[in-house]
């Protein structure tokens, strides 16, 4: 009982971490109709700028997640501006990317991660931040970082729940991923708004990076397995809505969790693929079955 | 300007008369361009000498053959998959067990790791019915890794020490093992393969690919059976892949590795297909000769190749969305073009005296 009650709070920890970078990718998906493919090593580099903000500054964990979240914000306008324009310009209004915003997505991807890994090296990078002893719940010790994702994720999408529901630049935003000739009729900075969902994707990538860094160690290539199962999560919610992404990110967090505790623990990584491709097989929409967009 | 121009005439002649004579060869017998290929590839071997080059020109087959498949079910029936190096780490896994573990020559673990990686196809095209553009590429995506995760969690398969002791494969007495030798197995197969890609994509199955990805829905309209047509095309490229992987895995020193089945040889797969250019015939070939060769020329700055990678295909994708192949195919039409305008403005001096004189040529130019 112990030992399910340890894995489920491991899962859904991590799975709220998934859950924020799918609610990038779906934020993404939402305004700009494409998936984001590199979305997984923006979250890494999120990882490593906590890290290196905290080397160079000193300064806490909080405000290191904070600057990552930034510098990974500002870093994700960038790549938007200097290289996805074309592509989301092409076709007609900002949409219709298709295969070749995939294939851009990838090699985009690969050349982070050769960035990180010139910067950083191939080396697993541990935090360097240390919680204190864990918490004890009964007979299970928790780690207290567990308890500041917890804390953390939620008030992120309480913040970011509220950007968009309640602020004039939050309703700007819906408006463009609504439709965006119309947005641009009404006075709506079109460009603007897109950079600016980018730049929210991309934090929120970075924060999660942070988040989980100190529950595992830091390292190039935990992007990549990042972005199938954030997209996974994203799919298992309902792609394009954004508390279904923190939904389904719970959801592949304790399916992977539970199947990697209780049947064979080396193919971990698997389970979420496994639970990715049902889902889509029997149920594209989601668990909260909005509709799916077929454009990109 | 009168040397440019005159270099563009000579280029145009150059490609016409390469055409010209093609299309004689072929009225000889229609095989017999490809018998010329392979008369002309065949002394390679002798000619690179240094043994390594030799190994490289081997693994430009392998290569050749992994693209064109690719190419088959990406460029030509617009599925974006990219687990295609899931599948080839299959074919090259199953012909591996076959051959070390129940001891099966090669040439029976052959046509089981094909079929076994055509089934596999199958299980990848299956999502395609459903799924489109991203969801499609992610599915893929997940499969191709999931091929690579399991292999190296799995001890049967030597996880992550790798496979070892894949025998070379022989017949009688023969046996292919080195690479000289065996460079008379793998480039046979690789004109088969491309000659087989040809025939495919230029018949009415390779069309009835081009309809579906042109728009499902008019496809369907116009009587092509959409499902069975993606279906046909991931089984297809599967077989490819199949064919590369077993021969990759037979080939000196017969040793397999998850890591030489990652996400960097993926990219390079779908960069050598991207580069050459999506949906062009040629592109496949094109792209896996150019990006072997560049791959193996800047080995010393490996730490930068994937950067390399990225950047090429994202500027690819931006500046040169047809590829290499695309290029090409502008280049001659330009040409043409041009010819066909100087050709008319040179009779309306004469006055339509040269009448009959240079007729040939404009009409597959049109």
């Amino acid at each position: 009982m112990d030992l399910l009650l340890d894995f489920v709070i491991v899962g859904v920890s991590i799975g709220i971490v998934y859950g924020l970078v799918a609610l990038g990718i779906s934020l993404i998906f939402s305004g700009l109709d494409i998936v984001h493919f590199a979305h997984g090593e923006l979250y890494m580099i999120g990882s490593f700028l906590g890290i290196a903000v905290i080397s160079f500054t000193g300064v806490p964990y909080f405000w290191a997640l904070i600057g990552a979240m930034i510098i990974t914000g500002v870093l994700g306008v960038v790549v938007e501006r200097v290289f996805y324009r074309r592509l989301t310009r092409g076709g007609g209004g900002y949409t219709v990317a298709g295969m070749g915003m995939i294939i851009c997505g990838f090699g985009m991807s690969v050349a982070l991660q050769n960035v990180a890994y010139l910067l950083w090296g191939a080396a697993p990078h541990p935090y360097p931040v240390s919680f204190g002893m864990p918490i004890f719940l009964g007979n299970i010790a928790l780690p207290k970082s567990y308890l500041y994702i917890l804390i953390c994720a939620l008030v992120l999408m309480t913040v970011l729940h509220t950007f968009l529901t309640r602020t004039k630049l939050g309703l700007a935003v819906r408006a463009v991923a609504y439709n965006k000739d119309t947005s641009y009729l009404m006075g709506v900075n079109v460009p603007v708004m897109i950079s600016l969902i980018f730049g929210v994707a991309c934090a929120m990538a970075a924060a999660a990076g942070v988040l989980i860094g100190p529950i595992n160690y830091v390292q190039i290539e935990m992007g990549y397995l990042m972005l199938l199962k954030a997209f996974a999560a994203a799919v298992v919610g309902g792609f394009g809505s954004l508390p279904g992404a923190l939904l389904g990110g719970i959801l592949v967090g304790l399916f992977e969790t539970l199947c990697a505790g209780y049947l064979i623990a080396s193919y971990k990584d698997i389970y979420a693929f496994l639970l990715l491709i049902v889902v889509l097989m029997v149920r594209p929409t989601g668990l909260l079955g909005i509709l799916v967009k077929v454009k990109a | 300007m009168a040397e440019r121009a005159a270099g563009q005439a000579a280029s145009l002649r150059f490609v016409d008369s390469v055409e010209r004579s093609l299309a004689r060869l072929r009225e000889i017998h229609p095989l017999m361009p490809w018998v010329i290929a392979a008369l002309v590839l065949a002394p390679l071997p002798w000619l690179l000498g240094n043994t390594y080059h030799v190994y490289l020109a081997n693994f430009i087959c392998i290569m050749i053959l992994l693209s064109v498949g690719l190419n088959i079910v990406k460029g030509f029936c617009g599925q974006v998959t990219v687990g295609h190096v899931g599948l080839y780490a299959i074919g090259a896994y199953t012909a591996a067990v076959m051959s070390v573990n129940f001891g099966t020559p090669f040439w029976i673990s052959l046509p089981i790791a094909v079929g076994v990686t055509l089934l596999a196809g199958m299980v990848v095209g299956t999502p395609s019915f459903r799924l489109e553009g991203a969801y499609l590429a992610l599915v893929t995506l997940g499969l191709g890794e999931s091929v690579r995760l399991f292999i190296s969690a799995t001890e049967y398969l030597g996880a992550t020490n790798g496979f070892s002791g894949v025998p070379a494969p022989r017949i009688g007495e023969f046996r292919f093992d080195t690479y000289q030798k065996y460079y008379y197995l793998v480039m046979p197969v690789m004109l088969l393969g491309v000659f087989f890609s040809f025939q495919i994509l230029r018949s009415r199955l390779g069309r009835a690919f081009m309809a579906v990805r042109e728009d499902p829905v008019a496809a369907a309209a116009s009587g092509v059976n959409v499902r069975r047509h993606k279906m046909i095309a991931f089984m297809i490229s599967a077989a490819y892949a199949g064919f590369a992987g077993a021969l990759y895995a037979h080939m000196i020193p017969g040793y397999l590795n998850p890591r030489n089945f990652t996400v960097i040889e993926m990219v390079t797969l779908l960069l050598m297909v991207v580069l050459g250019g999506l949906g062009h015939i040629w592109g496949g070939i094109i792209g896996a000769i150019i990006v072997t060769i560049v791959y193996d020329i800047t080995k010393d700055y490996y730490h930068y190749s994937l950067l390399m990678f990225g950047m090429v295909i994202v500027l690819t994708v931006l500046f040169m969305p047809k590829g290499i192949g695309g290029i090409i195919d502008r280049f001659i039409a330009t040409r043409r073009f041009i010819a066909i305008r100087e050709r008319e403005a040179a009779r309306a001096r004469a006055g339509g005296a040269a009448s009959g004189a240079g007729e040939r040529g404009s009409g597959d130019a049109a």
